[in-house]
């Protein structure tokens, strides 16, 4: 019992995005999200992140429900995610968005600003470490001071997952982390996707990139209309009649 | 002539009503300015003033002695303010769809500048101005009816009536709301983007310069009285939803019966007060305002 | 290299301390004295602004009521108690920052444009209290007779005494907000006005730093108010409308929004100019405006912002320019 998406259906109006979908994700796992657009993928995210909340069914994590939950709430249970569309905080530099993300860890108030500066020093630099360790593991550690949004744009992704992973989380989402990457960029992502299981942290990833899937994958999970259609293991999914159907039907390649 | 507590409510509320309809009629303007720019207008109730002195000078003959009646006063002051509506639309073309507090600035520099001039060409005095039709009020089942509240009321709803037929008819019409719902699509498909937002803050210039014209007998004429009416014409829009025409009517008039109820019947010194905590309520149960706002921007 | 430029800092830091701190003796008049010390007073407001609105990107227009309060608890807590100013500053400030954050409770949800008229709205409701409840705020006649402080032993009666209390809030202010600012609430700030749900999604508890925002700008405000009626000895409710609020905010969107350095250009710079253009009375009004519209239009980042885009432009670092300037002005295009 990790993360637990039982009977999860979210309608907008007459939409149905996601329909009574139930999976789990494994700790440990790098467990993929796949399917055409349009399945529900990204909608399940935003569900499972707390940008929605489902309009029935629950998502828990090692027990606990936490759909429902507000998004900030849910990080401090153990998520943390990336966006499709990178959303770093523009005006910061690299150093300063992953340290945003560490700060729910926080014990310091704003009153210790005035009252008990030595403590602010002390946890400043505390977090300063531990951003820079996360930074030198996805190997932008150089670029820590400059604005993140003037890093070429595979570099910005890795500085999101850096930011992602420094709320200490059990579980990161990534969501379609090689989107715009060239071939050799997403080879190292894969290699950045294996450095952070191996550090515990479990992945549920939502990708096109077929590679990428097939290369890091665990279990894979497959989305059609909003309907989950097959699971397994990659060589077991890219054999599967009823995947290829779904993909062939939206003129998609494998 | 007894005055039962019916007929005084009765009284109240077609009092409110009319000055729901100017306020509505000024919401209107935000609202279309709104929608097709993304642009709040914060400088709305002194294009409301100053389309008011547009037309009214030429009633009171302050230009150059000349006087003309008051429909064709009512129709200069109109045609005044939308052409005014034109220059303006291009000056703030790049402030549409910034940010809120550029927005905020930028038209409140423009309202200093309008209050300024205007105080300058026609002194901070204002002036009382003569309705055209009688003065007596009509009774009708115990309610006095001044002859200029119909008119501002019959007129703005002949207006408001026929900008909604014009919207949802008319060629133009249409264009202006393709282009509000999505510009890039509208622009791929030829309507001329800034060419109809050009005419839309026309029309809402214009119907602000009806607005004031028609409430200019029942109302003392001087440059100020543009804030007080710009504010409350600014939270109907907000009241009834942001962008939504339907809205900006019912936000002005709900606005309008809101004051007219608390001056009559609690107290006039709070009724901007009043006013305001109602529709703080009213947001925080439908935040959306009453009839529901357009959004134009995408998340 | 480094030592050099270091020792030139601190050479700048020393000879414009000593500066500023013989101002009063060698200012031409008092009147201009007094006209610095409302500076000072604007500056701490547009301080608190600048907190809430251009770091943290909540709008907040009610800076009047907050000014108000802080002023008329002095005021009261003076005239009718006999209270020092030592006591009615913290509380001129607990008053000022708790109905902030009371106004920002419900207003959470609420977006941009109405939030700009709720809090305008909610100024506008204070001033109405202001001049009807006459039993408690003597009504539009306003309050006087305030004493000027007495602090530890030391009469700041006067302009020249008074500014160095002025000097010393506005530093502090400075300082605390710096403070708030380098560290993780100032980040929370940012990343919430860069990206609301995005800062959510990174565990930051959004709703709580909005309010927080929205206190501080009250309890600076606060501070302004409390010094403001010490000051002046006397206050009256039209001092606290609207009017003064939109002063403010210009002169902090003019100085740079999203910059504490542009709180102390626009609240140092915007009076003087004000007061220089009041030789033209209407016309100055007419070209108050037009400079905001041309400032709106072409330098959103305000005097920082431009000083910003001319050493990106120059290649040229300002010599007071610290190593890496992450603050950036709000507005406009990204300024890259």
């Amino acid at each position: 019992m990790f993360l637990d998406i039982e009977h999860l259906t979210m309608r907008f109006g007459g939409v149905v995005a996601v329909n009574d979908v139930t999976m789990s994700v494994k700790p440990g796992e790098i467990h993929g999200l796949i399917g055409p657009n349009g399945s529900g993928k990204t909608t399940i995210f935003n569900v499972v992140s707390g940008y929605y909340k489902p309009t029935s069914g629950k998502v828990s994590l090692e027990g606990k429900t936490v759909s429902g939950l507000p998004a900030y709430q849910i990080t401090a249970n153990g998520f943390a995610r990336t966006f499709q569309n990178l959303r770093l905080f523009k005006s910061m530099t690299v150093l300063n968005n992953v340290l945003v993300g560490m700060g729910h860890h926080s014990r310091t108030s704003i009153w210790d600003e005035i009252l008990n500066p030595r403590a602010i020093q002390r946890e400043e630099k505390a977090f300063t470490d531990k951003a820079m360790e996360l930074l030198r593991l996805l190997d932008v550690e150089e670029y820590a001071r400059e604005r993140a949004t003037s890093l070429p744009y595979g570099h910005q992704r890795r500085v999101e997952i850096a930011r992602a992973l420094a709320t200490n989380p059990k579980i990161v989402l990534l969501d379609e982390p090689a989107a715009g990457l060239n071939e050799a960029e997403t080879d190292q992502l894969r290699q950045i996707l294996l450095k952070i299981r191996d550090s515990g942290v479990t992945i549920f990833l939502v990708e096109h990139d077929m590679r990428l899937v097939m290369g890091s994958c665990d279990v894979v999970s497959v989305l059609d209309y909003g309907k989950k259609i097959a699971e397994g293991d990659t060589k077991t999914i890219s054999a599967d009649p009823v995947v290829i159907e779904a993909y062939l039907g939206k003129e998609e390649e494998l | 002539m007894s005055m039962n507590i019916v007929s005084i409510f009765l009284q109240t509320l077609v009092g409110g009503i009319g000055i729901g309809s100017l306020y509505a009629l000024v919401a209107l303007g935000y609202s279309m300015i709104y929608r097709s720019m993304g642009l709040v207008n914060f400088a709305h109730g002194q294009i409301y003033m100053i389309g008011t002195y547009f037309g009214i000078i030429w009633y009171q003959g302050m230009v150059m002695g000349l006087q003309v009646p008051y429909p064709v006063a009512f129709a200069i002051g109109i045609l005044l303010n939308a052409a005014f509506g034109l220059v303006l639309e291009r000056i703030f073309r790049p402030l549409a769809n910034l940010d809120l507090m550029l927005m905020l600035l930028g038209t409140i520099g423009l309202g200093y500048v309008l209050d300024n001039v205007a105080v300058i060409t026609w002194g901070a005095t204002g002036f009382a101005v003569q309705s055209p039709l009688p003065n007596t009020p009509i009774i009708i089942g115990g309610v006095a009816l001044l002859p200029q509240m119909l008119l501002l009321i019959g007129v703005a709803a002949i207006l408001m009536i026929g900008l909604n037929v014009f919207l949802a008819r008319a060629k133009m019409g249409k264009a202006m709301r393709a282009a509000a719902q999505d510009r890039e699509t509208a622009s791929a498909m030829g309507i001329p983007v800034n060419g109809t937002n050009a005419m839309v803050f026309a029309i809402g210039c214009g119907l602000a310069a009806a607005a004031g014209i028609l409430a200019a007998p029942i109302v003392y004429v001087n440059p100020s009285m543009g804030a007080a009416v710009g504010l409350k014409g600014f939270a109907a829009f907000i009241l009834g939803g942001a962008g939504s025409i339907p809205g900006a009517i019912v936000g002005g008039l709900v606005f309008g019966v809101l004051e007219a109820i608390s001056a009559g019947f609690i107290s006039s010194a709070y009724v901007k007060g009043i006013a305001f905590v109602v529709m703080i309520l009213v947001l925080m149960i439908k935040p959306a305002g009453i009839v529901g706002e357009v959004t134009i921007d995408k998340v | 290299m480094k030592n050099q430029s270091s020792i030139i800092k601190w050479i700048v830091l020393g000879v414009g301390a000593i500066v500023v701190l013989a101002f009063p003796l060698v200012a031409p008049n008092r009147y201009v004295v007094h006209i610095v010390n409302m500076c000072g007073i604007w500056v701490l407001m547009s301080m608190g602004l600048n907190l809430c609105m251009g770091y943290c990107g909540q709008i907040n227009l009610g800076l009047g009521a907050f000014w108000a309060m802080g002023a008329y608890a002095a005021a009261l807590l003076n005239t009718r108690f006999g209270m020092p100013i030592w006591v009615n500053m913290p509380l001129g400030m607990v008053l000022a920052g708790v109905v902030a954050a009371l106004i920002a409770l419900p207003m959470l949800k609420v977006k941009s444009h109405y939030l700009a008229l709720v809090t305008i709205g909610l100024a506008e409701t204070i001033n109405i209290i202001l001049v009807n409840e006459t039993w408690l705020t003597e009504g539009p006649l306003g309050i006087s007779g305030i004493q000027m402080p007495n602090l530890f032993g030391i009469a700041f009666d006067g302009d020249e005494r008074y500014f160095y209390l002025v000097l010393i809030c506005v530093v502090l202010g400075y300082l605390v907000a710096r403070q708030i600012l380098s560290h993780r609430i100032g980040r929370s700030f940012i990343a919430i006005r860069d990206d609301d749900a995005a800062a959510r999604a990174m565990g930051v508890n959004v709703p709580k730093f909005q309010i927080m925002s929205n206190a501080i700008a009250g309890v600076y405000c606060g501070v302004a108010g409390v010094l403001y009626a010490h000051m002046t000895t006397y206050i009256s409710p039209d001092i606290f409308e609207f009017k003064n609020a939109l002063f403010v905010l210009t002169a902090t969107l003019i100085g740079g929004m999203g910059s504490l350095v542009g709180s102390l250009v626009g609240g140092y710079g915007m009076p003087l100019v004000q007061e220089w253009l009041r030789a033209f009375r209407n016309w100055q009004l007419v070209g108050f405006g037009i400079a905001i519209m041309l400032v709106v239009l072409f330098m959103p980042g305000g005097v920082v912002g431009l000083g910003q885009k001319i050493e990106q432009a120059g290649g040229i670092r300002w010599p007071w320019a610290r190593k890496q300037t992450e603050e950036k002005p709000k507005g406009g295009p990204n300024v890259s």
